[in-house]
């Protein structure tokens, strides 16, 4: 199990001492991974040993110093943005199992939802039914009515992918200047979510968790504060954008058949990312740096980034949890 | 008989493109005040902030008197993915007139939460959910039905047998929509979270910044280094096409002035079948002669599936028109590759 110093059986915001619970994203795995068991690799070790380096080593020692002796307490299955990866009851299972073994808590996440997908999706949540702290990620509102309406019992958190706000590496950062006009400045940093429109939706499907991201525009207080749900941050990606096409699949994909929404495909995006290097102006050369992780961009957040999220948690009520990405946890290429 | 529904920017184009055969007319509307507050940093929708929209009430009258001469119906858009309550406040009462004064049909919205406070502020007034809502599967449908919203436009990324299921889980509750031709996107609209304002399309521009393929695993490292170098590189001359006819092909009118960009007319006869309530040419900020050439092409298809043309028949006559044979081969301009010719 992944090494810790934190006392399992208390509860995960008891947690390490500091009231925050951490998870363990792996978006790409079909399986429980070898660190699930006696021996493996601690918090720090797991993140020095993400396949896309730099990112999570720098983000290893942010969160240990701001969270000393950290330890995972949830681990989080499945993708958010590709149905193809959605786990199968079976390998849900053998997650819970291990999970069960690391006495950690299970988040299922499920991706946008095909028909097809929604489908099946409703077979792997019922097998996760009854397992003691598990909750499910829905990114559309369609799977939150579904899956609302035939599991009344089963803990729903609001994926990030569903919180409308700028996203964009390319200028979302010019609205953390005071020279910024004040009220682009209002508008981009805050969503819709705290109309009362969203309100009603959030109390009718009985929502009391929503994952938001690691903003580069600093959010009002009130989109912290002002929301009765509990808050996961995602660390250190970004979200930024994705298609119903995948770039890693077209590896192999032939002619016409590449970028397909739900096309065949051998997995690539556990083998393969793509670096896109988006010039600044004014930037001194050196670019933004996008990473295709399957059918979705993504954004590393910059330091300052993530020590802005994390120098909240000790003094906010909302934000609780941290959600930590793994791309790749079979190590670094040589 | 399935509706076009056909973009406009101005009431001067009214009357040709009735006589061109529009079912329904949608377009933008951004009145001064919204410019005053947020300039270009916030699109009051997926156009602008002047580009393609209205600017003035009066114009909305108009364009709304016009279009009710011919029996055709005029649907607003208000579909930025979000709205803050701020902006809601403000948007209400703005929406209420345009409802109650200029006659307005419907709106069309992106804001879930936005749409909740638009049942419940004006419950007479039909409200469309966008596209950019990504309504991929029966639970939206439902969710939507529920919420009671009156369409559901489905978002470019559906195929045809995807709208097919979905059309018939909206039967008798929702209206539907799919797109048909021009404006496409490489993401799902609705989970993309750039902006085009000031820094353009990351889409468009992906392609030509410079780009590295990283292994995630050992193994794979290996594999890059041999036998997936080739296709690696292909992959990425495969995203460039791909982004290329999604976006107008370097022109958007061809020199015979037929439109380029993203087309499912070779499949308007599947299309039809599904049972859609209506077919979306997109582009409001497109010329009046875009979009004029536009209807024609698909009004000239979806009559000849009506008027009891076979699948071939309408798929030929398609390309025909079209008039790309070559792009059409490439397969990337398609809407609805899995159905095309």
């Amino acid at each position: 199990m992944l090494q810790t110093k934190c006392d399992r059986a208390a509860s995960p915001r008891d947690a390490a001492g500091c009231g925050v619970e951490i998870g363990l994203s792996f978006p790409f795995l079909a399986a429980p991974p070898p660190a699930f068991l006696p021996g493996g690799a601690s918090l720090d070790e797991t993140l020095r040993g993400a396949a896309t380096g730099d990112a999570h080593a720098a983000l290893a020692e942010t969160l240990l110093r701001h969270l000393p002796g950290a330890a995972p307490t949830r681990v989080y299955v499945g993708n958010e943005t590709c149905e193809r990866l959605l786990p199968t009851p079976r390998a849900i299972r053998a997650w819970v199992a291990s999970a069960r073994e690391g006495r950690l808590a299970l988040s299922l996440v499920l991706p946008p939802l095909s028909r097809d997908g929604l489908a099946k999706a409703e077979g792997v949540v019922r097998a996760l039914e009854g397992v003691e702290d598990s909750e499910v990620v829905a990114n559309d509102w369609g799977t939150v009515h579904r899956l609302r309406s035939l599991f009344p019992g089963v803990a729903i958190v609001l994926g990030r992918l569903t919180h409308k706000m700028l996203r964009d590496p390319r200028l979302a950062d010019r609205f953390d200047s005071p020279l910024a006009p004040m009220s682009a400045r209002s508008a981009l940093c805050r969503s819709g979510e705290l109309a009362p429109g969203f309100r009603a939706l959030m109390e009718r499907y009985g929502i009391g968790r929503r994952e938001i991201d690691p903003f580069l525009q600093p959010l009002e207080e009130d989109e912290w504060e002002g929301r009765g749900e509990r808050l996961s941050v995602h660390l250190p990606y970004q979200f930024v954008t994705m298609g119903r096409g995948c770039l890693p699949a077209a590896i192999h994909q032939e002619g016409k058949g590449k970028f397909v929404a739900g096309g065949p495909c051998r997995t690539e995006c556990a083998k393969y990312s793509v670096e896109f290097r988006l010039p600044v102006p004014g930037g001194g050369g050196e670019g933004r740096r996008l990473l295709a992780l399957g059918n979705a961009l993504y954004y590393a957040v910059p330091p300052h980034v993530t020590e802005r999220v994390l120098t909240r948690l000790p003094s906010r009520k909302r934000l609780d949890r941290i959600v930590v990405a793994i791309p790749a946890a079979e190590g670094k290429p040589s | 008989m399935t509706r076009i529904t056909v973009p406009v920017s101005h009431p001067e184009e009214v009357e040709i493109l009735a006589a061109g055969g529009a079912g329904e007319f949608f377009c933008g509307y951004v009145p001064p005040e919204w410019l005053e507050r947020y300039g270009g940093a916030f699109w009051l929708n997926r156009r602008g902030p002047v580009a393609g929209n209205l600017l003035q009430r009066d114009d909305v009258s108009l364009l709304t008197d016009r279009s009710h001469a011919h029996g055709i119906p005029v649907y607003v858009t208000f579909n930025a993915p979000y709205y803050t309550p701020e902006q809601q406040e403000f948007l209400l009462p703005l929406i209420g007139r345009l409802a109650e004064e200029s006659g307005i049909d419907g709106v069309i919205v992106s804001d879930v939460g936005f749409l909740v406070e638009l049942r419940r502020a004006l419950p007479g007034l039909s409200v469309h959910a966008s596209s950019v809502m990504a309504s991929l599967n029966p639970g939206m449908v439902d969710f939507l039905a529920e919420l009671g919203a009156s369409r559901v436009i489905f978002p470019r990324s559906l195929g045809v047998d995807e709208i097919a299921a979905l059309c018939g889980a909206a039967s008798g509750r929702l209206e539907t929509e799919a797109f048909i031709l021009n404006e496409g996107c490489v993401f799902e609209e609705g989970y993309c979270m750039t902006t085009h304002r000031s820094v353009g399309a990351l889409c468009v521009q992906l392609p030509d910044v410079p780009h590295r393929v990283l292994p995630l695993t050992p193994e794979a490292a290996a594999k890059l280094d041999g036998e997936d170098r080739a296709p690696a590189r292909g992959m990425m001359g495969a995203f460039r096409d791909w982004v290329w006819f999604q976006n107008g092909c370097g022109n958007s009118v061809t020199e015979r002035g037929i439109p380029n960009g993203p087309c499912g007319l070779c499949a308007l006869y599947d299309l039809a079948a599904t049972g859609v309530t209506s077919l979306k040419i997109s582009g409001r900020s497109s010329s009046s002669i875009r979009k004029l050439s536009s209807l024609r092409m698909v009004r000239l298809v979806l009559d000849l599936v009506e008027g009891g043309a076979s699948r071939e028949e309408a798929a030929r006559e398609a390309v025909s028109i079209r008039n790309t044979p070559e792009f059409c081969n490439a397969g990337y301009m398609c809407y609805y590759r899995e159905k095309a010719s």
